[in-house]
């Protein structure tokens, strides 16, 4: 422990050199700005720079690349909130209640919260990476396909706190999203699914293009514009700040989202894009209120935010202990890091302290800098708002096409975007949830395919996840979890939904 | 499934570009397409080829990712880009197995090989047959013995189907005569080292660059490396040459330009890039990745890929037949 | 939400609707499955998945429709009133995305967004025009300059 004190005074030195800090600054503004943009997710962000840090170290080049990765987590939220376009799929949950908050002149305090959120995150993650990563990282490889498969049977369970609308409601949108995640070429046999002949559809259909058309598209179509005029959302400037009412209802949230997500954050794979599904739906069963959420529930922003944060600084865990790239962003600076020179793996911290707590340190550094960087930026972006809505629902199309288009380079997904948004539009119309679609469409691939890693491991026998002890006990928690709605619902007949229903009576009746 | 003919939008807006090409070679810039997401081999060492290559055309060089369904949707985009010099492809091992893949299943192949002129080979990373710590093997002939005994005990781990660490196995079965080993296909090179070292797969098949600290921590063995020659890095693990198996295989990135390309144009290509080869640029990164025996000029590739390609349509087809 | 009467007359429900497209979507995914494997419950093939969920989208989409008198408003009452402003907004993002590769990044977008409020919105032409090339000039630069990230352009 008291080495580590010491190796961090030492990352803290070298990350203070006038001019790491200044790579530092260039990263996080980078960041900033890839993540407010739509589309240029921080995975091109980092490729395209890539190119620009051959001229530099490999601690500078690797402190600018990260401060380009947790810079653009900062900003994902912003077009969410504004705009409701999720510019990655780890802030579709932001856009649902984030949006709802600034549709009630409340979008500076959802964008303050969602950076405070993501700065405590940032900053727990890179604490407990600093003190835990050693150990946590050996669980990280435990975690196999059948621990995997217990995890996302969890998800599944959950889903039935992401919606308001009824039961069956819910898992008829989970249905439609597993069906749409099945589609494309199949890992295990080769054979390609409901793909009609396109190639582009052979890796599936992405995230981005279906939230992006249910909820960006979807909503705009079902707003003409003069069904808002005279209502103006743009909050006065004074009222950007949270109030004291709103910070008290973000501060478990966010300390709930920080934890859960760091620990998602750690296994090896995408676990990483369910961190913030699985914190909105905790959020909304441990709630007094779980009837606000989808209607500008600060839970709902300060959960997930914090966890989809914390997740990423999670991710560096098995990269820098071990050397394992857990996702396709961590692979990139691995790459970058191979280009410098430098090996990550077990003998990153003894062959190249330098670079592992300069790294670390300047982590700490970049969180703080993107907070100041963003906070003030908060009363800039809100200004987006002040544009009527005649003339902002264009540019929001814009951004919707320019968004989907960039992140593969492919017209296909900018149709599949447009699909869904007359779906979403038609969703709407028979009073349908799309979160719960999204979720399942996350989840379909990661599922099928861990379900049938795992039976080839035991070779069909089933016994495979209650013989590993970490899927064990998430079953174990599945079960409870199931037994707990189980016994609630026959002791009262009456759960949660029954709760809203009434609320909604009661306000049909004033 | 009906078979209705189809013209991607992307392919065909690519192929009706402007003809503003006259004159000399290039006169703007030129692109070179990705076919795999960033953080990946080909990613890694086209950027650096492509600044290279830029003060040496004296026109930007543009590197686009066109990734997608293991590398398919780039080569066809490519494939059906203006053979005009100005659209270049970075590819893998993959590029040789579509076609094969496909007549396997009965698909019309989208892209054969003759859709392409190699003009240069970037590096090529030898494959190692590895273990992780948990296995008692210590040499190839533990590992075949074993084998023979409980081939359905015996699971390994691959970057994905017909990929390039899943045909490797299938050589290597073909080689010694052991039977089919039960297969974990995962999304990619990282998430099948993860399952090796997680022991959710006891062998597996992975280019010397990503295994190469994984072996130095002790984590994992290497038994043999399917490189020609002995490797630098690791002197004491024998090729399978060596051992008397006959399998050859290696982890290569090329670059290629769409047929129809004209020969001057070609040629101009393929001389920048053996002389952007030469940068200390280049050189470095190469170096730094861990790889070595890696540039070849177009000539030389054409030549290895003829027969690399061949060896890849015996191991699709053997595992086609198993399946 | 209108509550239905009582009484259960045989009325049209949004759900009648909504249902009875999943049970068609269920059926239609079944289909096109005809070539996949389905494999066994130890070894699921291709289809064995696509096979669980398509069935399971029949049973809730009969679920909806069986409890649709209790639940949903008659499907003539639903509001098509926004109908109009859908259409046209999404029959100019389509032919957006038609065009977007071939007219490239910035001439699409100033004919989408001023389409979009001449169109739809009829507001004034020359102040559509300003805000369209200040909005298309400003994306751009920032995109191309800034982060170094090409816009499809005209004719590529």
């Amino acid at each position: 422990m008291e080495s580590t004190l010491f190796s961090l005074a030492h990352g803290f030195a070298i990350a203070f050199q006038p001019d790491n800090l200044w790579y530092a600054f260039l990263g996080c503004l980078v960041g900033t700005l890839v993540g407010v943009l739509p589309g240029i997710g921080p995975l091109s962000g980092i490729s395209i720079l890539l190119p620009v840090t051959f001229g530099l170290d490999a601690t500078q080049a690797v402190i600018m690349l990260a401060g380009i990765y947790y810079g653009s987590q900062y900003g994902g939220s912003t077009t969410s909130i504004l705009m409701r376009i999720p510019g990655e799929a780890s802030s579709v949950m932001t856009c649902i209640d984030g949006n709802a908050m600034a549709k009630k002149g409340r979008a500076g305090a959802a964008l303050c919260i969602a950076a405070v959120g993501s700065w405590v995150a940032g900053t727990f993650g890179v604490i407990a990476l600093t003190v835990v990563a050693p150990p946590l990282a050996t669980i990280a490889l435990k975690f196999g396909p059948p621990e995997y498969t217990a995890l996302l049977i969890l998800g599944l369970i959950f889903l039935a706190y992401m919606s308001s609308s009824s039961l069956v409601r819910t898992l008829l949108m989970a249905c439609i999203g597993l069906m749409l995640g099945m589609i494309g070429i199949d890992n295990m046999t080769g054979h390609f699914r409901y793909s009609f002949n396109l190639t582009e559809l052979g890796d599936g259909i992405g995230i981005v293009p279906v939230a992006v058309g249910l909820f960006g598209l979807g909503e705009i179509l079902a707003t003409p514009s003069h069904k808002v005029i005279g209502e103006v959302i743009a909050p006065k400037f004074r009222e950007l700040w949270p109030s004291r009412k709103e910070w008290n209802q973000s501060f478990w949230p966010i300390g709930r989202g920080t934890l859960l997500g760091f620990i998602i954050g750690i296994i090896p794979g995408s676990a990483h894009i369910i961190s913030s599904f699985l914190s909105y739906a905790l959020e909304r069963r441990v709630s007094k209120n779980p009837e606000e959420f989808g209607h500008g529930a600060v839970a709902g922003v300060a959960g997930p935010e914090s966890a989809n944060n914390s997740a990423s600084t999670g991710a560096f865990v098995p990269m820098l202990a071990l050397g394992i790239p857990t996702g396709p962003i961590p692979a990139v600076l691995m790459g970058a890091l191979m280009v410098h020179g430098v090996s990550p793996g077990p003998q990153l911290v003894t062959d190249h302290p330098d670079v592992f707590w300069g790294f670390v340190a300047s982590m700490y550094v970049g969180n703080l800098m993107l907070l100041a960087l963003n906070l003030p930026l908060v009363g800039l972006f809100v200004t987006v708002l002040r544009i009527p809505y005649a003339y902002l629902y264009p540019l929001i199309i814009m951004f919707c096409i320019i968004g989907v288009y960039e992140v593969n380079h492919s017209i296909v997904d900018v149709w599949i975007m447009l699909i869904m948004g007359v779906l979403g539009y038609a969703l709407r119309k028979f009073s349908f949830d799309p979160a719960p679609l999204v979720l399942g469409l996350v989840i379909a691939p990661i599922f099928e395919q861990s379900l049938r890693q795992s039976l080839i491991m035991s070779n069909g026998n089933y016994l495979i996840f209650f013989s590993r002890p970490i899927s064990a006990g998430l079953l174990i928690v599945c079960i409870v979890l199931l037994a707990m709605s189980a016994m609630t619902f026959i002791l009262k007949r009456k759960d949660w939904r029954d709760k809203l229903a009434e609320a909604e009576a009661g306000e049909a009746q004033q | 499934m009906d078979r209705r003919s189809f013209v991607i939008g992307t392919a065909a807006c690519v192929a009706a570009g402007p003809a503003f090409a006259q004159g000399a070679f290039p006169s703007h810039a030129v692109t070179i397409l990705v076919a795999f997401p960033p953080g990946g081999a080909n990613d890694t060492v086209t950027r650096p080829i492509a600044a290279a290559l830029e003060p040496i055309l004296k026109q930007p060089v543009v590197v686009e990712t066109k990734a997608g369904a293991g590398g398919q949707i780039g080569a066809q985009v490519a494939a059906t880009a203006k053979p005009d010099g100005y659209t270049l492809l970075s590819h893998n091992n993959g590029i040789s197995g579509y076609a094969e893949v496909d007549k396997l299943f009965g698909r019309e192949p989208k892209t054969k090989r003759g859709d392409f002129i190699p003009l240069a080979r970037l590096v090529a990373d030898p494959v190692l047959l590895l273990v992780n710590d948990q296995q008692p093997y210590k040499t190839v002939k533990d590992f075949v013995d074993d084998a023979r005994k409980r081939p359905e005990a015996i699971v390994y781990s691959s970057g994905g189907l017909y990929g390039a660490t899943h045909l490797p196995v299938a050589i290597l079965e073909k080689a010694t005569g052991i039977p089919k080993l039960r297969h974990l296909p995962t999304n990619g090179g990282g998430p099948a080292l993860t399952a090796l070292l997680g022991n959710n797969a006891q062998i597996s098949t992975q280019a010397l660059s990503a295994a190469a600290p994984h072996i130095k921590s002790g984590k994992l063995r290497a038994l043999a490396t399917f490189g020609a020659t002995r490797s630098k890095v690791l002197p004491d693990v024998p090729t399978l040459k060596e051992l008397g198996y006959s399998a050859e295989y290696y982890l290569w990135v090329g670059l290629f330009a769409p047929k129809g390309t004209p020969a001057d144009i070609v040629a101009t290509l393929s001389a920048a890039l053996d002389k952007a080869a030469e940068s200390e640029q280049f050189k470095s990164v190469v170096a730094n990745l861990g790889v070595e025996s890696s540039y070849q000029n177009a000539k030389d590739f054409a030549a290895f890929w003829e027969a690399d390609a061949k060896l890849s349509d015996e191991a699709v087809q053997l595992i086609g037949k198993q399946a | 939400m209108n509550l239905p009467s009582p009484e259960k007359r045989m009325i049209l429900r949004a759900d009648h609707v909504a249902g009875a497209a999943f049970i068609l979507f269920g059926c239609a995914i079944i289909a096109l499955s005809g070539n996949l494997p389905v494999g066994a419950l130890s070894m699921p093939g291709a289809g064995f998945l696509p096979m669980i969920v398509a069935v399971l989208t029949i049973v809730f989409g009969l679920a909806l429709v069986l409890r649709a008198s209790a639940e949903s408003p008659p499907f003539a009452e639903l509001d098509w009133a926004d109908g109009k402003h859908a259409l046209q907004v999404t029959a100019i993002t389509a032919a957006a995305t038609a065009l977007y590769e071939h007219l490239g990044f910035i001439v699409t977008m100033l004919l989408t967004i001023m389409a979009l409020l001449t169109i739809v919105e009829r507001r004034n032409a020359v102040r559509v025009a300003i805000y369209a090339i200040l909005i298309v000039g400003g994306t751009y630069v920032s995109f191309v300059y800034g982060l170094k990230t090409p816009l499809p352009e005209f004719g590529f």
